[in-house]
Order: structure tokens, then sequence, then C-alpha cells
């Protein structure tokens, strides 16, 4: 094949298919969140515009583009009008690098094989946006909910990338399309790597501002937080870099934990092999269940968001480092000794990997405690008056 | 009654069992049915002692005037003029009323005026369930006898009022006496 149509012409196609997608979620995710925020409270969220409201999702960019531009007299200019775009980038680049589907279908860059650690060194720049943008607009509030962002993301940035280090421990490999295979072939990393799993799934809401964490643009105490200046378009380009973010999180923790596009353990299931012999159909089947499982990712953000009151700055802090990082580094310590205390070993003709199974079977022990504990009916013992009395 | 939960186990903690329970609440919570009410296709029906628009009734009024003194910022404004009826062969005086408006716009709903009408039934009387009486016009919320017997009849504005002429209320062919 050419090679301009191999290494140009074809990704920019792709890319901006990934692209164009991701965006209209993006504006979608405005109005899912809002309707899901408002069934969470026993309400209705926003259903006038249009059938089931579905019209929110034109009309709130219209209204952004619509609204006045306000530029505060004493901001500085240069970084005010950086702030908002900054964050933008990395999500935007970050979407030729994630597999969407199996290998020749959607992923736009195949086989980068550092392709987890260039995802990890791209979104953690999006916090110079929030820290510009919260310093350039010459107003306290702002300021102060760009330091707490700058504390909060640097803090948060070391359990995610050590959560990730388990994983690359059982995958031995940085290239998420090998990750995905993995799985595939063993089991889902949510099993063996269940502490880690956790950990990246708090880490990643701390990352974005989600509401747990979302100190930054803290409504209560600080206004808007580093937006709070920000009006029009560039509040919206804020909106759509968090946003993005969100998606290009939950499109990592699927790759990463979940098993990326495939459906299936233990090689059963549909696996990439599968997919491929199905041709374009099963592309699209494997892009289909990965947009799924991201979407239950997203879904999970705002169930967070309306289940979840939010931390006080110290005690944000304290689980960040008094909690997750030994939590994290305690799961790479135990990961790693039952990978060299138990290696794979030759049954006849099969290679079998102890370690990882017993690791497996752990996980599932402690999900299934969990979901039993949870729906165990909880009996409240109820006392009678005439016995307090007596006692 | 008194209830006790039981103290959670430490498997309880190691678990977070506290936080799966709090999104196992709210995960319930979205399928409930929802509490809002869509108001202009939905509407809520009042309570039955709902103290809602004014109603008058001119055959049951004496114009004796008591709920234009209890009213505390006199907005009932009343006319009355003596007439001389022959009733069974007798000359009688009897009080007629000419005018009854009340101006609600400054109404506060605070029903002393159903309160001190001496007639049974009342012949004024707030326990309506009407409570739509939004208008463009803050004059449209002064009422005459006719509309306040007859406000059933008085026609929803749906339009702008530059977009249509304001249909009027009184409707001669209405008039009481008739």
């Amino acid at each position: 094949m050419n090679p301009w149509m191999t290494y140009l012409i074809w990704p920019l196609i792709k890319f901006s298919i990934a692209f164009i997608a991701v965006q209209a979620l993006v504006a979608a995710m405005n109005w899912i969140e809002r309707r899901l925020l408002g069934f969470f409270q026993a309400r209705l969220g926003p259903n006038r515009v249009g059938p089931w409201g579905l019209g929110q999702i034109i009309a709130d960019p219209i209204k952004f583009l619509l609204k006045e531009d306000f530029v505060p007299a004493r901001a500085e200019k240069v970084a005010y009008y950086l702030g908002p775009i900054l964050p933008l980038l990395p999500s935007f680049i970050v979407f030729c690098l994630i597999p969407f589907g199996p290998p020749p279908t959607f992923a736009v860059t195949n086989n980068i094989n550092v392709g987890l650690l260039l995802i990890f060194a791209l979104t953690s720049t999006a916090v110079y946006g929030i820290i510009l943008g919260g310093w350039a607009s010459n107003n306290k509030f702002s300021l102060m909910g760009g330091l707490r962002s700058a504390a909060q993301m640097v803090s948060y940035e070391v359990p995610l990338g050590l959560s990730i280090v388990g994983v690359l421990m059982l995958t031995q490999s940085l290239e998420l399309e090998e990750i995905v295979r993995y799985q595939e072939m063993n089991s889902w990393n949510v099993f063996p790597q269940l502490v880690a799993c956790f950990i990246f799934i708090v880490a990643m809401n701390a990352e974005n501002n989600r509401t747990p964490f979302d100190l930054p643009e803290a409504e209560s105490e600080l206004v808007a937080g580093f937006h709070t200046e920000y009006s029009a378009m560039k509040f919206a380009f804020y909106m759509l870099g968090e946003y993005s973010l969100m998606i290009v999180n939950s499109c990592l923790a699927v790759t990463l934990f979940f098993g990326g596009w495939s459906l299936g353990m233990g090689g059963i299931g549909f696996t990439t092999e599968v997919m491929q012999k199905m041709g374009w159909v099963g592309g699209l089947i494997g892009t289909g269940i990965f947009v799924t499982k991201m979407m239950l990712f997203l879904f999970m953000y705002i169930w967070f968001r309306a289940t979840f009151p939010r931390f006080r700055f110290d005690q944000l802090m304290d689980l960040g480092w008094k909690f997750l990082i030994p939590l994290a580094l305690a799961n790479i310590f135990v990961t790693g000794i039952v990978l060299l205390a138990f290696p794979s070993r030759l049954y006849g003709d099969t290679v079998i990997a102890v370690g990882e199974i017993m690791l497996t079977v752990i996980g599932m022990i402690v999900i299934a405690l969990t979901l039993v504990l949870l729906f165990k009916p909880k009996r409240p013992k109820v006392i009678n008056a005439s016995r307090v009395s007596e006692a | 009654m008194q209830v006790e939960y039981p103290k959670p186990k430490w498997t309880d903690k190691f678990l977070l069992l506290d936080m799966f329970e709090g999104l196992k609440t709210t995960f319930r919570e979205l399928f409930r049915p929802k509490v809002t009410i869509r108001y202009p296709e939905e509407r809520l029906e009042p309570a039955d002692r709902f103290r809602g628009m004014f109603r008058f009734s001119y055959d049951r009024c004496i114009a004796c005037k008591l709920c234009a003194l209890a009213c505390p910022i006199d907005i009932i404004y009343i006319d009355v003029h003596d007439e001389t009826i022959e009733q069974e062969g007798k000359k009688k005086k009897v009080k007629v009323l000419d005018r009854y408006d009340i101006d609600v716009k400054r109404c506060m709903f605070c029903a002393l005026c159903e309160e001190a009408c001496p007639t049974k039934p009342k012949s004024i009387w707030l326990t309506t369930k009407t409570y739509e009486l939004a208008t463009y016009d803050r004059n449209d919320l002064y009422f005459n006898m006719q509309e306040l017997e007859y406000w059933d009849d008085r026609p929803r504005y749906t339009g702008l009022p530059e977009e249509e002429e304001k249909p009027r209320i009184a409707d001669e062919r209405r008039m009481l006496g008739e």
C-alpha cells in the first residue's frame, strides 16, 4: 500500500471518526448527566426541549456560543486564553492511542509499544490548563481552585501510576493491545488486580475533579473555583476538556481492567481471533462492546456524583497519601511476591500460570463475598421499650 | 421502639460495605417513581380547604358591608342604595347592591371577609380551588361582582396581550337579575 495512505490519510480518517464520535458523546454527556442526576434525586431532569429533552444537547452549545465572552479587565491575557485550550489538546491526542476495537479496525495508531506511558504523560498535562486559568483570572477564588487542583492532581497521579504497575507485572507490556490480549486469554484484570482496580477508579475520579473530589470547583466554598471568571465558549472548552478526559479515563479503565474490546476470558467467548475471523462485522462488534463498557464507566462517574458527598481538603490529602499510596505499594509487593513464589509451570503440554490463577481466584472470592454481604438482608434488632426500662 | 443495627464487623470495614451500601441506595433510587409534576400538562388538585380565588353570590348577599369592614387593607368596594318594595301588602325597605368590587391584586387571601359574612351559606368565600390568577396587566386583577360570580367562565389567557384582543369578561346577557 502507498505509505502516504498507510501513515497519513488512513489514520487521519480513523482519527476524524473517533474524534467526532467522542465530541458528540461529550455533548450528549451533558444531557445524560443532568438527566441521570435528576433520576437519582427523584426528579426528571431537563425534559422540555425536544423529545425527552434531547434538544438540550444542541441548545446548550448554542447558548454557550451566543453568550457574552467576558474577560476580566486585569486578567493575565495570554494565560487566560491558554487556560481552557490546554486541557483540550492532550484529551484530543489521546484518542489516537486508544484501541477502540480489535487491531485492524478502529485504533488510529497501532502498536505504540509505550502507549500506556504516553497516555499518562499526556493526560497529566491537563492540570496546567486549570492552574493557568485559575491564576490568570486575577480572582482569589479562582486562584484557590487552581492551587487545590494542582495539589490534588499531583497527589493522585501517584496512586494512579502505582495502581497500573500490578497490571504491567501481569501483562508484561505497556502496549494497550497486548494488555487486552492478555486479558482475553487469561482473565480480566479486575480479578487478579482488584485492589489496583479500586485504586485506579478512585484516583481516576480525583484526576477528573469529579464530585467526591471536586474541590477545585467546590461551589459551596469557591463560587465556581478555577472557572469562576470564565464565560461562554471558554467555559464550554473547560467542560469539553473535563468530559473528554472523563471518557479517556473510562477507556483506560476498560482497557486495563475490564478486557477492552473483548468479551470473554480464558480464550473463550468473543476474543480477538473470533472477531478478526468475522471481518468488519467483528470489528464493529468489538467497538460496540468497548463503547458499552465505556458508557458503563461514565454512568459510574454520575452514580458516584449522586452518591458521595465532597471530601474536606485534608481528608482528600489523607486519602491520597496515607491510604491509597500505601495500598498501591502493598498491592505491587503482594503481586510481585505471588508471581515470584508461584511461577508458571508446565503440566503436560499446557503452561499454567499458578500465581495469576491464585490472584484471580482470591479476587473473585472477595467480589463474591462483598456482593453476598451487601445483598444479605440486614434485620435490625428490635429492643422493646419494656426491656430497655428493665435494663 | 428502639432499633439497634448490628455493629459493623471487621469484614464489613475491610470490604468497604458502607460505601457500597450507599451506592446500592442511590441505585435503587434511580428506578423509583419521580415526584415532579410537569405543571402545564399535569396539575395537582388543591386540598379541600385550599384558599383560592374569591367567589361571590349576589343572591345571598344582604349588602351589610361587614366584609368591607373586616378587610384589613380595605380593598372591597361596596355601593348600596335603598329601594322600597311591596312584599305581602307591606312596604319594605331593602338594600340593593350597586357595586361589589374587589381589588384582588392587593389581596392577601386572609379570608377575614369570609369570616365576617353573616349569611348562611356565606355569600363571599375563598375556599375555591382556582389558583392560576396570573395576568399580563395588573388592572386585570380588579374584579367586579359579575366577574367574581362567574369566574368559572373567565377565559384563560393563552397568548400575549398584543397577539389577541383580550376578551372582555362582563357578558351583558349573564347580568344578574335576568
